[in-house]
């Protein structure tokens, strides 16, 4: 059973934006988009850059530093140099708190 | 509606305006025959690691890999590695190889890429002068920074500055010539220039530019210096020639294709032969808002070979695609978007001292051009920009959201 550990708060997470907070020490991203919250883990499988400098486009994140694009909500990577997907986490906002599952996507 | 699909589709090149062709087709449900074609013994692979990642041992040739070596089988696409493709029939509708198999074709993609450019410069020949276009060159050159402690590299574009980098990352000495006054100059201007010269000086590169090399200096049939018309002799134990490519364009000479630096293709990427489309490093496209272009980066060779299958199995889209790369040297994240040769005004967001900008070129008020040194955001951000009217003023101000200024 996932546990959820609370990173943040809601109203403090720029709409349409990227933020990168912490999970039982990992770094965890997480996108609050139109669809919804998502959260995945911050690291490009490319080159390790942190996909919350990126960008959110269309359902995806591009990571800033060579355009590795992955699917927001699987983790898939859709273009780029990424050699594997990122691994994806449950989200959820409870009141104001942003709350990320500990287990991620294998 | 399931298109009408070609027969059978050959594609002529294995590296990643193949592999990304080859991918496409399959993606869109094309289920007839390929043939993949393509001189070097590998399967397709990434060539952007081997002046990086891979040249210093970071990553194996397994990782490099576009698709895992079983794809090509599991997906029914015949191939014919470490086989030359020598001549393209378009009466016959056959490519012949240099084994005398002729395969037949009804629809073919040149995805045939470049070959190093090697200019007349004495010395050239001897051993330890080596240049980097495949893995086994990437390999040679890892061999000799092994065995040596300095470095002489003689061209310094985007291929000689990696290579710079990463040796000088390696802990060799490293010593740079290139006839240009700055690093990149050609592909990118003096300004944007001047602060990848200052990044290498800064890591320790010798760097003699604004001369010529003269030539390469051996002693018992092994490179030992480089001299350039100036007069600088610089010594070292190994040389690494980056002077730019050309086109492998010999598979369609003879065959009434146009060939003019580079494969003619029109907007939609074929040739002046129907059914016959090239795609990547060796074809010169006519793009809707750059005019003829032939582009030798790692992001164009991925979506021309998209574009070119969707053509192939005959979507009449132009591809106008603003073209963008990187360039990664030290902890410099360089960033590309837009083609220009030249530009009346360039408009500086950021510092350039902090190597933290974006330069814009504009050509008659519209934005051609968008280099940043670590600045990827922005510069991903200018792609929607590139070909349009620019606010000059609003470009260089920091607080400009980029995304607003394209409207998304």
């Amino acid at each position: 059973m996932t546990e959820f550990r609370t990173v943040g708060s809601a109203g403090d997470h720029p709409e349409g934006g990227l933020r990168a907070y912490e999970v039982d020490g990992e770094p965890v991203a997480v996108a609050r988009t139109e669809a919804g919250w998502f959260a995945f883990h911050d690291t490009c499988t490319h080159n390790a850059c942190s996909l919350a400098d990126g960008d959110l486009e269309d359902g995806t994140v591009v990571c800033v530093c060579h355009g590795g694009t992955y699917d927001l909500r699987t983790g898939e990577v859709l273009a780029g140099p990424p050699p594997e997907p990122v691994r994806t986490y449950p989200v959820r906002v409870e009141g104001d708190e942003i709350q990320v599952g500990t287990e991620g996507s294998p | 509606m399931a298109p009408v699909g070609p027969g059978a589709i050959v594609v002529v090149g294995a590296g990643l305006a193949a592999a990304s062709a080859v991918g496409e087709l399959r993606r869109r449900e094309f289920d007839g025959r390929i043939v993949l074609i393509g001189e070097e013994p590998l399967p397709p692979y990434e060539r952007p690691p081997l002046s990086k990642e891979y040249l210093r041992g970071e990553r194996d040739l397994g990782s490099v890999l576009v698709r895992p070596a079983s794809w090509y089988g599991e997906q029914g696409v015949e191939t014919r590695f470490g086989t030359r493709a020598v001549a393209l029939d378009v009466r016959s509708r056959e490519v012949v190889l240099a084994d005398g198999e002729r395969v037949e074709f009804d629809r073919a993609l040149v995805a045939t890429g470049a070959r190093n450019r090697r200019l007349p410069i004495p010395g050239l020949d001897l051993d330890g002068v080596l240049d980097l276009r495949t893995a086994p060159d990437a390999d040679r050159i890892r061999e000799a920074a092994g065995r040596g402690s300095r470095a002489c590299v003689v061209g310094m574009g985007f291929i000689g500055a990696e290579v710079a980098a990463s040796l000088r990352t390696m802990g060799l000495d490293v010593a740079a010539l290139d006839v240009f006054g700055v690093p990149l100059e050609r592909a990118l201007g003096p300004e944007v220039g001047r602060a990848i010269d200052s990044l290498h000086r800064e890591h320790g590169v010798e760097l003699h530019m604004g001369s010529p090399v003269a030539a390469i200096e051996g002693t018992g049939g092994r490179a030992r210096a480089v001299t350039n018309e100036r007069g600088d002799r610089v010594a070292c134990d190994f040389v690494v020639v980056g002077l730019g490519v050309r086109p492998n364009v010999e598979p369609v000479e003879g065959s009434g294709i146009e060939v003019d630096d580079g494969i003619l293709v029109d907007a939609h990427l074929e040739t002046t032969a129907p059914g016959v489309f090239a795609a990547g490093d060796v074809a010169r496209h006519r793009h809707p808002l750059f005019g003829p272009v032939r582009v030798e980066h790692y992001d164009n060779a991925i979506r021309m070979g998209v574009a070119a299958a969707a053509g192939i199995l005959g979507e009449r889209e132009p591809f106008a695609d603003p073209h963008w790369f990187w360039s990664d040297q030290y902890e410099a994240n360089l960033q590309v978007v837009g083609v220009a040769s030249e530009w009346d005004r360039l408009v500086i967001r950021g510092s350039v001292e902090e190597r933290s900008f974006v330069a814009f070129s504009l050509s008659a008020g519209r934005l051609v051009m968008a280099a940043g040194v670590n600045r990827g955001r922005d510069v991903r951000r200018a792609k929607k920009l590139i070909g349009r009217e620019a606010d000059a003023e609003a470009l260089a101000d920091e607080g400009t959201d980029l995304r607003e200024l394209a409207g998304v």
